[in-house]
């Protein structure tokens, strides 16, 4: 009997939970935003940014009047940068009654999600999800209709790293390392090769290692011999403050440049004095002069520096989906994800966006170059490929 | 590039022969793998790193901080994991199961106080290096290896001189036969374990400067164990000469080969060893261990 009762109350209670979002769900003066990010774990600390950041835009959207005399509501959910986990959140945000998602920030975690925002015709506008596969569906090669992105993609990035290679720092011979085990690494290693070369640079070394590897010394003895002027370490922070450390005890002169995946103070705490003057690619910086007024919003706001770049490439979604939902005059979901195809030098936070229909990527969009300098990272130059 | 290589090769293989000799020390006389010792070289570098960057002590400091802690850790793994299996006299089976539990045990423990992150040390001899010939070495890499070498012929001397070093010899032999001649064994392999303590200090600090400090940073320990496979677990020569045989090999793998199949090489190849050589290169079956 007793068991009777408890199920009898727990279909008491869930009826009262499913009823209450019933009701929330049914709000007709509010525009409902998903935001599907990494709020727990090893990424939170961009994910954490990122929400204060469209926290505090949606605040001013709101308090000029919001969009078609509605407000804007953020429902943001934890995916904890975790495929699975992230299905689930996105499963929730549509059944929620969401128009539009932002995020996720990782490649991984949004290709699981554009899964399912595909069959339920929900856009979603990845934030710093830079593999192709994220857009374009990789069996059958069509773009997805519901699938978007403020970032540049890899191929662009190690076309930019290799450009601003040959182009600013003269590079005519570079070695790459790069970590077999991560599609990031070995496809920007990829990449830049291709540029590099037909640039009219020569390759002089391409060495893998095993993702979770600490000792590189035996690849970059081999490199030394090479001499190359350049080194492309396309992988993540720690690697690569270890390839820049173990580079200078054998006494590599090459100048180091890498992709966004260093983009965190943590290179410059584990590579100390061996990162120093190091270049690599980003998608923003805190030091654009574009951006400026925003930094000091946030920092005003929030007491702490924004945490780059997912608070500016998650600001480009916003505006891109607030643009696409005022042209056509409605918060229908199909009608938002037509019109954000086809959206056309819209001016954004970081620049001009412009989808391309045929890839839903942005369309050379500025790649930001950062240089470490006195334990910092230095805006060196707004860069387009040619 | 020949050179180079085996020079890096000597100084990777120092390290390992570090830690080789402290896995050998105890599987000498309890005739079983601490796997635990991982774990506590990676709280080794723990407290090397918050002495020198929390409290500010000087690297000389924090390394005998990290020493003597690492020795007094050690001797409560064995107090609180081992002794009373010990005591029952549970076949070895089961001190490498409590060992792989105080392994995990601690690892997540550090997980969950001090968090996941890296930490590096701050640059004291990390970023000199010395250049002769177009061949180029860390100092800290000549440092680790000097270092592991004035340890290791410290722990020999010990071994070979002091009352207590003859008696862990005798225990080697046969541990029955030496408590029956008035040793006391409990003591005894206190000292083991602060010895293989010590020296885990050691090997800490040096791996947390020539990389960096982490939970799992302890795995590389694997390397190590197979390093004391090759030469003969339970012999010190044996540990070292392992521990810098396998770190030239698998230098040359990764210079010559590839670096992606460094690791499968080396699992192979003690596969291979203890089919073909199952004492390894030193170990004999009871006889001199030690």
């Amino acid at each position: 009997m007793k068991a009777k009762w408890l199920v009898l109350a727990l279909v008491a209670m869930f009826t009262v939970v499913v009823a209450g979002c019933g009701v929330a769900a049914g709000d007709d003066n509010v525009i409902k935003i998903g935001h599907a990010v990494s709020l727990t774990g090893d990424s939170s600390m961009w994910g954490q940014s990122e929400k204060n950041a469209l926290d505090m835009e949606v605040e001013k959207i709101n308090a000029k009047g919001g969009v078609l005399g509605k407000k804007i509501k953020l429902v943001p959910y934890d995916n904890r940068a975790d495929a699975t986990e992230a299905v689930n959140v996105t499963k929730r945000l549509i059944s929620d009654k969401v128009v539009a998602i932002i995020g996720p920030a990782q490649s991984g975690v949004a290709i699981a999600m554009a899964a399912v925002t595909e069959v339920s015709k929900v856009p979603l506008v990845a934030t710093t999800a830079t593999n192709p596969k994220v857009t374009v569906d990789d069996k059958t090669s069509q773009v997805r209709k519901y699938a978007f992105r403020t970032c540049f993609i890899d191929p662009f990035q190690g076309t930019v790293a290799a450009q601003f290679a040959t182009r600013d720092l003269k590079a005519q011979t570079a070695a790459v390392v790069y970590d077999v085990g991560s599609d990031y690494s070995a496809w920007l290693g990829k990449y830049f090769i291709a540029e590099f070369e037909k640039q009219g640079g020569k390759i002089v070394g391409n060495e893998a290692f095993r993702s979770g590897e600490l000792d590189f010394r035996a690849v970059l003895g081999k490199i030394k011999g090479a001499n190359p002027d350049i080194l492309f370490v396309p992988t993540m922070q720690k690697e690569a403050a270890l390839v820049m450390k173990q580079s200078a005890d054998l006494g590599i002169k090459a100048k180091f440049l890498g992709g966004d995946g260093w983009g965190s103070p943590d290179l410059i705490t584990l590579g100390g004095s061996a990162v120093e003057g190091s270049y690599f690619v980003n998608l923003a910086s805190a030091d654009d002069p574009d951006i400026q007024t925003f930094v000091k919003d946030y920092k005003a706001k929030f007491k702490e520096d924004p945490v780059m770049p997912n608070p500016i490439m998650a600001i480009d979604g916003l505006y891109a989906i607030i643009d696409a939902i005022k042209t056509v005059n409605s918060t229908d979901s199909v009608k938002i994800a037509e019109q954000l195809e086809k959206i056309k030098d819209l001016q954004v936070l970081s620049g001009k966006l412009t989808i391309d229909p045929a890839t839903h990527n942005p369309l050379n969009k500025p790649a930001v170059i950062q240089e470490v300098k006195d334990g910092k990272f230095i805006f060196k130059a707004k860069f387009v490929i040619q | 590039m020949f050179i180079q290589t085996l020079v890096t090769g000597l100084a990777i293989g120092g390290i390992y022969a570090l830690m080789a000799v402290g896995y050998s020390l105890v599987f000498s006389i309890l005739n079983f793998s601490n796997f635990a010792y991982g774990s506590i070289i990676m709280l080794g570098a723990y407290m090397g790193y918050f002495a020198m960057t929390e409290i500010g002590m000087p690297i000389g400091v924090a390394i005998v901080l990290s020493i003597v802690g690492s020795a007094a850790l050690c001797f409560l793994n064995e107090k609180l994991a081992y002794s009373t299996l010990r005591k029952r006299k549970a076949s070895s089976l089961y001190f490498m199961i409590s060992a792989m539990g105080t392994a995990i045990f601690l690892e997540n423990l550090v997980y969950a106080t001090i968090g996941s992150r890296f930490y590096a040390f701050p640059q004291v001899l990390t970023q000199l290096n010395l250049e002769f010939m177009d061949i180029s070495i860390g100092v800290l890499d000549v440092f680790a290896i000097l270092f592991s070498f004035l340890a290791i012929l410290t722990l020999h001397y010990f071994l070979q001189t002091s009352k207590i070093g003859i008696a862990i010899r005798a225990a080697s032999y046969d541990m029955q036969v030496c408590e029956l001649n008035g040793v006391n064994i409990t003591k005894l392999i206190g000292w083991v374990f602060i010895l293989a303590g010590a020296l885990a200090g050691i090997s800490g600090m040096f791996l947390g400067m020539k990389y960096m400090v982490y939970p799992t940073m302890g795995w590389i320990t694997n390397k190590a164990y197979i390093a004391a496979v090759i030469g003969g677990l339970g012999s010190l020569p044996g540990a070292v000469t392992g521990g810098l045989i396998l770190g030239v090999l698998e230098t040359f793998v990764s210079a010559y080969v590839s670096s992606v199949v460094r690791d499968a090489f080396s699992f192979t190849l003690l596969v291979v060893l203890l089919m073909v050589l199952p004492t390894g290169l030193f170990g004999k079956f009871l006889e001199e261990k030690v």
